[in-house]
C-alpha cells in the first residue's frame, strides 16, 4: 500500500470513528489547532449526511421533531456509511434501518412512514415511459380483450404497510395533527406512481391489489377476471376488472398494453 | 500471430504524462449555478444569464422532473457540468459505474465542459460526500495525473478541475497547492476551474497570501471562475456557500481578472438559497467588474 493510500485510510478513519492518529500528520494553522481544523471535516460529515436524510424524509422529520430526527439520523449515518457516490441514494436504507434497529424498531409506523416517503421519492425520479391513454384501448376488438396484457408505468410500485403510516403521512402533509400510530389488522396495500412530474399514492382494495400484482406479472385480462371472480360476486367480476383497469389508465399508472402472444 | 505484441501498452512508463491536447473551452460570459428553487422562474422568465452550471449528480437519475427541466434549460442556455463525486485523488479504484453515468449525462447535456474537484471523497468502499484534502507530494501528483488521464480517456474529453477549500495541511507536503495544480494541468492536459472564494478561504486558513496562489497558476489553463460566500469562524473560515460573496473575495476577483483575463465566471450558492433576483445582482456585479477591469476585452 502506498503512503498516500495509507494516509487516506487514516484520514477517513479519523472522520468515521473519531480516531486521532491522523492528527500526527496534520499541521496546526497560524491561528488554530489541528484538532479543531480536522473537526471541521468530522462535523461536516455527520451534518451533511443527516441533512440528506432530512431532505428525503421531510414528513418523518416533522413527525419526530428536530431533536429526535437528528439523533435518529446520526444513528443511521453511523450504522450505514454511504457506499454510493451520489448522495441521492444515501437514505435508501432508512426504512430497513428503522425496522431493525432499536429503539426505532419498537415503533413500526416510523419504518412504514420512511418506506412511503422513499417510494414517493423513487417514483419522483424514476425512469420515463409512455402513458397508456384510454383511446388506445378502443383499438382492440372485444374478442381479444381476454388476451390483453398490461405493462405498469416505470414509476409505478407497490408497497405494503403494517401500520396506519399513510394516514399519518396524509395528516402531516396537510399540516394536521397525525392520528395515533397503530398496527392494522390487515396490511394496507398501496400503489405509488408518478403522474406527470408528481408522485402519487392510493390504497388499493384487496382484490384490486391482487389484480394489479398479477397484471404486472403478465397475466392476461381474461384470467385476471377469473381470479377476481374468486374474491367477490363472480357475475360482476369482469365489470369490476374493467373498472379497476379504467382507474389505472386514467391515473397514468400504465405504460402499455398488448394483445399477448 | 503474436497476440502480446498487439496489446496496448499499459505499463506505467507508457501511460506517464500524456497531456490531452484539447482546444481551450470558449468564454461563456457570466453565469449562475442552477438550483431547483429557481426552475420555474427561469423557465417562465428566461432571465438574462449567459450560462448555467449544473451539479452533475443531481441529474444522474433515471428520469422525472429534474432531467426534464435540465433538457429545457439546455435548449435555452449554454450549460457546463460540475460534479462532486469524481473523487479524482482517491487511492481506491475508480468507480466506473459512476464514470459511465457521467458520460451518459454528458452525452445528453452536451456541456461546454465537465468539471469536478481536486480532492477525494472516500476509500475502502465508503463515500464521505465531502471534498477531502490531499498532501501535495510527488507521489500524490503522479497518482492524480494518472487518474486524470484515465478519466479523460474514458470520457473522451479533457476535464476541468477546481481547487477546493481546505481546513488542514499535511506535514509531508513537498510543494504548494498552486505548484501541484500547475504541474497537474501541464502533465495531464486538464483545464482549471479557479474558485476565487476557495483560494481566499484556504489562504486565510493556512496563513499564506492569496495573491501568491493566484500568481502561481498558469494563466492559460484557467477556463472558469467560481465566486461564492463563506462562514468566518474567527480563527478559520468554512466554505459554506450560504452567504453572498464578501468584499475581500470581490477584491480578489479583480486581481484574478488582471492576471487571467476574461474567464467564464459564475455565482455558486448551495445553501440558504435566496430569490433569483438577489443572485442576479451578484451575477451582474461579476459582469460589471469585468467590464471595468478589462474594458473592450469581453466581446468575441
Amino acid at each position: 500500500m502506498s503512503d498516500f493510500a495509507r494516509q487516506q485510510g487514516e484520514f477517513q478513519r479519523g472522520i468515521l470513528t473519531g480516531d486521532d492518529t491522523i492528527l500526527t500528520e496534520i499541521l496546526d494553522s497560524p491561528k488554530e489547532k489541528r484538532e479543531t481544523l480536522f473537526g471541521v471535516y468530522r462535523y461536516a460529515y455527520g451534518s451533511r449526511l443527516v441533512e440528506a436524510v432530512r431532505n428525503d424524509h421531510e414528513l418523518l422529520h416533522l413527525y419526530l421533531g428536530d431533536e429526535m430526527f437528528d439523533e435518529m439520523g446520526h444513528a443511521y449515518v453511523k450504522a450505514r456509511p454511504s457506499e454510493h457516490p451520489n448522495l441521492r441514494w444515501f437514505s435508501q436504507g432508512l426504512p430497513e434501518f428503522l425496522k431493525s434497529a432499536e429503539p426505532y424498531s419498537n415503533y413500526p409506523a416510523l419504518s412504514d412512514l420512511a418506506a412511503l416517503e422513499k417510494a414517493l421519492n423513487d417514483a419522483f425520479d424514476a425512469a420515463e415511459g409512455p402513458v397508456l391513454a384510454l383511446e388506445a384501448m378502443a383499438g382492440f376488438a372485444p374478442a381479444v380483450w381476454n388476451d390483453l396484457i398490461f405493462q405498469p408505468h416505470p414509476s409505478a410500485r407497490r408497497l405494503g404497510l403494517k401500520t396506519n403510516a399513510s394516514a399519518i403521512w396524509m395528516a402531516l402533509k396537510n399540516e394536521e395533527t397525525p392520528p395515533d400510530a397503530e398496527v392494522l389488522e390487515e396490511p394496507a396495500r398501496l400503489l405509488i406512481w408518478r403522474q406527470d412530474v408528481t408522485p402519487m399514492f392510493r390504497e388499493l382494495p384487496t382484490e384490486e391489489a391482487m389484480m394489479w400484482d398479477e397484471a404486472a406479472n403478465g397475466i392476461p385480462f381474461g384470467v385476471l377476471c377469473e381470479m377476481l371472480a374468486t374474491y367477490d360476486d363472480p357475475d360482476a367480476a369482469a365489470a369490476r376488472g374493467a373498472g379497476y383497469l379504467h382507474g389505472w389508465i386514467t391515473s397514468g399508472s400504465l405504460t402499455g398494453v398488448s394483445a399477448g402472444d | 500471430m503474436n497476440v502480446a505484441s498487439r496489446l496496448p501498452d499499459s505499463s506505467a512508463a507508457a501511460l506517464a504524462d500524456r497531456p490531452m491536447q484539447s482546444a481551450k473551452p470558449p468564454f461563456l460570459g457570466f453565469g449562475l449555478g442552477l438550483r431547483a428553487q429557481h426552475y420555474d422562474e427561469i423557465l417562465s422568465g428566461n432571465p438574462p444569464i449567459d450560462w448555467f452550471e449544473v451539479i452533475s449528480e443531481n441529474y444522474m437519475l433515471p428520469g422525472g422532473q429534474p432531467l426534464r427541466t435540465l433538457d429545457r434549460i439546455c435548449e435555452r442556455y449554454p450549460v457546463v457540468m460540475h460534479g462532486v463525486s469524481l473523487s479524482i485523488a482517491s487511492t481506491a479504484p475508480p468507480n466506473f459505474e459512476y464514470l459511465q453515468g457521467l458520460k451518459d449525462l454528458a452525452r445528453r447535456v452536451e456541456p461546454k465542459w465537465v468539471s469536478d474537484h481536486l480532492c477525494w471523497t472516500g476509500v475502502h468502499g465508503k463515500n464521505l460526500h465531502d471534498l477531502l484534502p490531499i498532501p501535495y507530494t510527488e507521489e500524490a501528483l503522479d497518482h492524480v495525473v494518472s487518474r486524470v488521464q484515465l478519466v479523460q480517456d474514458f470520457l473522451g474529453r479533457a476535464i476541468v478541475l477546481e481547487n477546493v477549500s481546505t481546513y488542514v495541511q499535511f506535514n509531508n507536503s513537498e510543494m504548494t497547492e498552486w505548484e501541484f495544480l500547475a504541474e497537474l494541468s501541464r502533465r495531464s492536459g486538464c483545464w482549471l476551474l479557479f474558485d476565487i472564494n476557495n483560494v481566499y478561504v484556504s489562504a486565510f486558513n493556512h496563513g499564506y497570501d492569496p495573491l501568491a496562489f493566484l500568481n502561481g497558476i498558469p494563466a492559460d489553463r484557467v477556463v472558469q471562475f467560481h465566486m461564492a460566500g463563506h462562514s468566518h469562524m474567527g480563527t478559520h473560515i468554512i466554505d459554506t456557500h450560504d452567504h453572498p460573496v464578501c468584499e475581500d473575495v470581490w477584491d480578489l476577483y479583480v486581481a484574478a481578472l488582471k492576471r487571467f483575463g476574461r474567464v467564464s465566471t459564475m455565482i455558486e450558492r448551495d445553501d440558504n438559497i435566496p430569490p433569483l433576483d438577489e443572485l442576479l445582482l451578484e451575477v451582474n456585479r461579476t459582469r460589471e467588474i469585468a467590464e471595468k477591469v478589462l474594458p473592450g476585452k469581453l466581446a468575441e
